[in-house]
C-alpha cells in the first residue's frame, strides 16, 4: 500500500506537471496507480525480502531476497529450539553446542508449521548422530 | 504435549511469565524433559507498554519444565527426583521460579494428589495431570495455582 500511494503521488506530481489537473483522464491516469504500486512494492519485496529456506536431509540453505543469507549442515549442530521474536513469531534456532554459538532460521517468515519444522530438524540433528558407525567384533575362530 | 507447547508458543503466559525459547526432549543432569522453556518475568510490548514493562516489571528468569510419563506409574520418589533436578536448574541458573508439569497417561494416585497438594516451597510450582481422568492437581502456592489460570492445562488435556 506505501507504494501505490507513492505511486499516485508521483502520477499526480507528473499530471500537474503536464496541466492535466481534472476530468476522466486525471482519474484514469491515477487509477493506474493502484496496479503499478503493488507490483513495484512486490519487485522491491521479492529482490530484498522475501525468505525461502531450502533443505534436505544434509543440509539448509536460507535465501532472503536474491542473496544465499545462511548456509549450513545439519550435522554441525548439536540442539535445536524455538525461539520468540520481538514479535512472538516462532523462530528456529540450532546450537553448535549447548548455551554456545547459534544460528537463527526465520521459519516464522514461511509458511513452515513451527513445530512439525523444529521436529524434522531435531531428528535430523540428533538422528545423525545415533546413525554413526560402529565397529563390528570380530572374533576369532 | 504439542498442543500444551503450541498454547505457550502463542503467549499462553503472558500475564505471569513471557517464555521466549522452548526445546523438546532436554536433557539436564540424567532427566530428559519433554518441554523445557526459558523466559522472564518482563514482558515485551510496542512502544508505551514495552516503556511501561521496562520501567515497572521486575526482569526475572523464570523456566517450565514438562515431563511426559506417559502409561509408566508416577510414584513420588520419581516426582522428587525431577524436583530435585529442577530445583539444581532453579540454584544453577538464579531463577526466581519454575513450573514442574507432570503428565500421566495413567490416573494419579491418592498419594501423588496428596504430596503435589501439599507441596509448599514458593520457587516451584508443581502440577500433575491425567490425560485419561483430566484430572490436575496443583501445589498449594502460588506459582502452582498459575499453572491452572495462566498455563491453561486443561484446555490442553481437552477438559
Amino acid at each position: 500500500m506505501p507504494f501505490v500511494l507513492l505511486s499516485a503521488l508521483v502520477i499526480n506530481g507528473l499530471l500537474v506537471n503536464y496541466h492535466v489537473t481534472g476530468g476522466p483522464l486525471k482519474i484514469l491516469f491515477l487509477g493506474a496507480a493502484f496496479p503499478l504500486g503493488l507490483l513495484l512494492g512486490r519487485l522491491i519485496y521479492v529482490r530484498r525480502s522475501h525468505v525461502q529456506i531450502l533443505f534436505d536431509d544434509m543440509s539448509f540453505r536460507v535465501i532472503k531476497g536474491s542473496r544465499e543469507a545462511q548456509t549450513g549442515f545439519w550435522r554441525s549442530f548439536r540442539l535445536v529450539s524455538l525461539v520468540l521474536d520481538q514479535f512472538g513469531k516462532p523462530n528456529l534456532r540450532l546450537y553448535r553446542s549447548a548455551e554456545g554459538e547459534y544460528v537463527d532460521l526465520p521459519i516464522s517468515r514461511t509458511n513452515a508449521d513451527p513445530q512439525r519444522f523444529r521436529d524434522y530438524a531435531q531428528s535430523l540433528v540428533s538422528g545423525i548422530r545415533v546413525r554413526k558407525a560402529t565397529p563390528q567384533v570380530v572374533e576369532a575362530a | 504435549m504439542d498442543a500444551f507447547e503450541s498454547n505457550l508458543l502463542r503467549g499462553g503466559t503472558r500475564l505471569v511469565a513471557d517464555l521466549t525459547e522452548f526445546f523438546r526432549d532436554y536433557k539436564i543432569y540424567d532427566t530428559i524433559f519433554a518441554i523445557y522453556a526459558k523466559g522472564n518475568t518482563r514482558n515485551k510490548g510496542l512502544f508505551l507498554s514495552r516503556f511501561f514493562a521496562w520501567t515497572v516489571l521486575p526482569n526475572y528468569h523464570v523456566s517450565l519444565f514438562c515431563v511426559d510419563e506417559g502409561k509408566t506409574l508416577l510414584s513420588t520418589e520419581k516426582l522428587r527426583g525431577w524436583m530435585d533436578t529442577v530445583t539444581k536448574v532453579i540454584d544453577r541458573d538464579e531463577l526466581k521460579w519454575a513450573w514442574l508439569v507432570v503428565l500421566s497417561d495413567r490416573d494419579l494416585s491418592a498419594q501423588i494428589v496428596s504430596f503435589v497438594s501439599r507441596y509448599d516451597r514458593k520457587e516451584l510450582g508443581l502440577a500433575v495431570a491425567s490425560t485419561t481422568s483430566k484430572q490436575i492437581v496443583q501445589s498449594s502456592n502460588q506459582i502452582g495455582r498459575s499453572i491452572g489460570s495462566q498455563l491453561k492445562l486443561k484446555k490442553a488435556l481437552g477438559a
